[in-house]
């Protein structure tokens, strides 16, 4: 390499995780926009793709914390649809597609409240230490979705949600950005702050890292790992208010791939599925690219089944050039 | 490193058992329902049990065979899956009814499993969707989704005023019956020289993906006039990825069915026309088909059901509002 002729920023920023992450994005964005011209990445095209990411975005802020603690959370889709469900529900019985304000304000509550209180009760298994994430979280995912389809016989419930939502955070937009965009922005950047600069982020990184260590260190290890899970949860919550401001629905049977999605966009991102190392910027990155590889391959017209094949590749090639550097790193 | 790569190794195999047991566990809560017993039965398995038009069907079914004086029970996948059906046709065939009405969820995955439930004697039919082997069933009995396909093409067409594009966004290839509704769409459209059909893509029943590829579909051609929605699921997603891109109402939507959540879409103007299917005939016919060979009486091999369209203009009129379907008996 001819490090030592690059100044002192630009070798900064390549030595970042997320670096190559982008850089594929914008070969693929400068890609599409050539093959495409005045179709891909236009205004229309931008707002959409960022659209349909939102609610990705917003899971995988919290699946960044999860897999940061070398955790796993596959009852995402389940959480999301058991909080549709509930919010759903007391929408429907509070007034229906008409419902007022306080219906709305109150629906929301509830979804988030459903989301955080599955998430924490995940956690504090996961906390035990005798059930590895992955069984509690399969387990989460079966029952949540359950419970869901119990309390509506698994139909999507008519009039789920209020006009007033779905005008509003569904289709609104404010200075010509959609609403779901802007909410989705605020809480990858709360998020982002939360875990690179303070206590709460330096401890979500440690337990990653070294439990045993952490515990030691006094680091409240049971205690945290509840709040990161019920974090992941509140955000499930939060992602059903956007679903169901979208759609319109609860879509119980839509979300049976959101986990694997969401988990691939974070790993995209160069977040470690061994804990310890990751960032939401990374997320983000790990979002936007299959988005804009789906997007595009329709806008260029190639046949669907290869949007698969190159998701894939994408994500075993991110990931294989991720553990290559590492490796060259610590032989340094 | 070689810790690491024995975690790695670990992982993989924690996942690859866990989704074998998310699948055993799937399949076993919902393998209850059916039970042998009494002289003359019939089994019916559906596609998806909650879904209306099957709720229709299997009213329908069950009214018959009471009439007939047969018994009857029913049961379904809890989702459109050869690996959750297949289970729940096996445990059925344990029963040995005297007859099986089924409706397939894959052309050819479930052809070994029925073959042997029909070797041991029972009459089997095939409601809705069906197999590619032609040796399965006595009777198979469908919407003619090829010419539903065609009615679905001449009532788009009409509404776009016979130019733009056109797409058909589906859920997955591979099942019969939606396979003929998009031959009949594309024979149909062909008859209209200022419609392009683009190439249908699939949305694996997800709504949201459904949304994001309308929405590109738009980008790539601006002049996009009509879609053609597989499902309810998809139909959806197409109306959200509308809404979105402020082309609601622009872009017409044609959808198969009349669900009860269709029929509200249809109300508010997101859906322009719904192609329905008759289901209630489907299943009363299949019941009557396997009594009559029971009785030794001749069964037709295959039958094939109406369908009609319903736009706002027509809905209201009761021989059409007779075809909605129904949430429950």
């Amino acid at each position: 390499m001819t490090d030592r002729q690059l100044p002192e920023w630009v070798r900064r920023t390549l030595r970042r995780n997320e670096a190559w992450t982008f850089a594929i994005l914008v070969v693929l964005v400068a890609y599409f926009s050539i093959s495409a011209p005045g179709k891909f990445f236009t205004v229309y095209d931008i707002t959409q793709i960022a659209v349909n990411a939102a609610i990705y975005l917003v899971l995988g802020v919290g699946m960044t914390y999860v897999i940061i603690t070398a955790g796993i959370d596959l009852s995402i889709g389940s959480m999301l649809v058991l909080a549709a469900v509930a919010a759903g529900e007391y929408t429907i019985h509070h007034g229906g597609a008409g419902a007022g304000w306080g219906t709305v304000a109150v629906s929301i509550v509830i979804a988030l409240a459903v989301g955080a209180a599955w998430g924490a009760l995940q956690g504090a298994l996961v906390a035990t230490g005798k059930i590895p994430a992955l069984i509690v979280t399969l387990g989460g995912l079966g029952a949540a979705l359950g419970i869901a389809e119990i309390a509506t016989g698994g139909q999507d419930p008519a009039g789920a949600a209020a006009a007033h939502l779905q005008n509003s955070l569904g289709y609104g937009k404010v200075l010509g950005i959609p609403w779901l965009v802007v909410l989705a922005a605020v809480v990858t950047v709360i998020f982002g702050l939360l875990l690179g600069g303070t206590r709460f982020g330096t401890h979500t990184f440690a337990i990653g890292s070294n439990p045993a260590a952490a515990r030691r260190a006094g680091i409240p290890v049971g205690r945290h790992l509840v709040k990161v899970y019920a974090l992941m949860g509140l955000l499930s919550g939060l992602g059903a208010v956007m679903w169901l401001a979208s759609y319109g629905t609860t879509s119980i049977a839509g979300h049976s791939t959101d986990n694997l999605k969401v988990i691939t966009a974070v790993v995209l991102g160069g977040t470690s599925l061994f804990g310890g190392r990751g960032s939401v910027l990374g997320t983000v990155i790990g979002v936007f690219i299959p988005a804009v590889l789906t997007t595009g391959l329709i806008v260029v017209g190639v046949q669907q089944y290869w949007q698969d094949v190159a998701v894939g590749t994408v994500l075993v090639g991110a990931v294989y050039v991720d553990q290559m550097r590492k490796q060259t790193r610590e032989r340094i | 490193m070689g810790t690491k790569a024995r975690d790695n190794t670990r992982t993989l195999l924690a996942l690859g058992a866990a989704a074998a047991l998310a699948l055993t566990l799937s399949s076993c809560s919902s393998g209850s329902g059916s039970s042998g017993g009494g002289a003359k039965s019939i089994t019916l398995i559906t596609g998806v049990k909650s879904d209306p038009f099957y709720i229709t069907m299997t009213c329908a079914a069950q009214a018959e065979a009471k009439a007939k004086g047969v018994g009857f029970t029913a049961d379904g996948s809890a989702q459109w899956d050869v690996s959750v059906q297949r289970p729940l046709i096996d445990s059925a065939a344990a029963a040995r009814p005297a007859g099986l009405l089924v409706s397939p969820v894959d052309t050819t995955a479930l052809t070994p499993s029925l073959k042997q439930i029909q070797n041991a004697g029972t009459k089997i039919g095939l409601v809705d969707t069906s197999v590619t082997d032609p040796s399965i069933g006595i009777t198979r009995i469908s919407s003619d989704n090829v010419k539903g396909g065609q009615v679905a093409a001449d009532a788009l067409a009409k509404q776009m005023g016979e130019k733009g594009s056109v797409i058909v966004i589906s859920v997955k290839p591979g099942v019969s019956t939606t396979d003929d509704r998009i031959k009949g769409f594309t024979q149909g459209m062909a008859k209209y020289p200022g419609i392009k059909v683009i190439p249908t893509l699939y949305d694996n029943d997800l709504p949201a993906t459904a949304a994001s590829q309308i929405q590109s579909t738009l980008a790539a051609h601006p002049d996009l006039g009509g879609v053609f929605a597989g499902n309810t699921n998809t139909a959806q997603g197409i109306a959200t990825g509308l809404k979105q891109a402020g082309k609601q109402g622009a872009v017409k939507v044609v959808a198969f069915d009349a669900e009860p959540d269709e029929v509200t879409a249809l109300k508010a103007n997101t859906i322009q026309v719904l192609v329905a299917q008759d289901p209630a005939a489907i299943g009363a016919q299949a019941v009557d088909q396997l009594v009559a060979s029971f009785d030794g009486k001749p069964v037709t091999a295959s039958i094939g059901t109406t369908m009609v369209p319903i736009t706002q203009q027509n809905m209201n009129d009761p021989s059409i509002s007779k075809y909605f379907y129904k949430a429950a008996c």
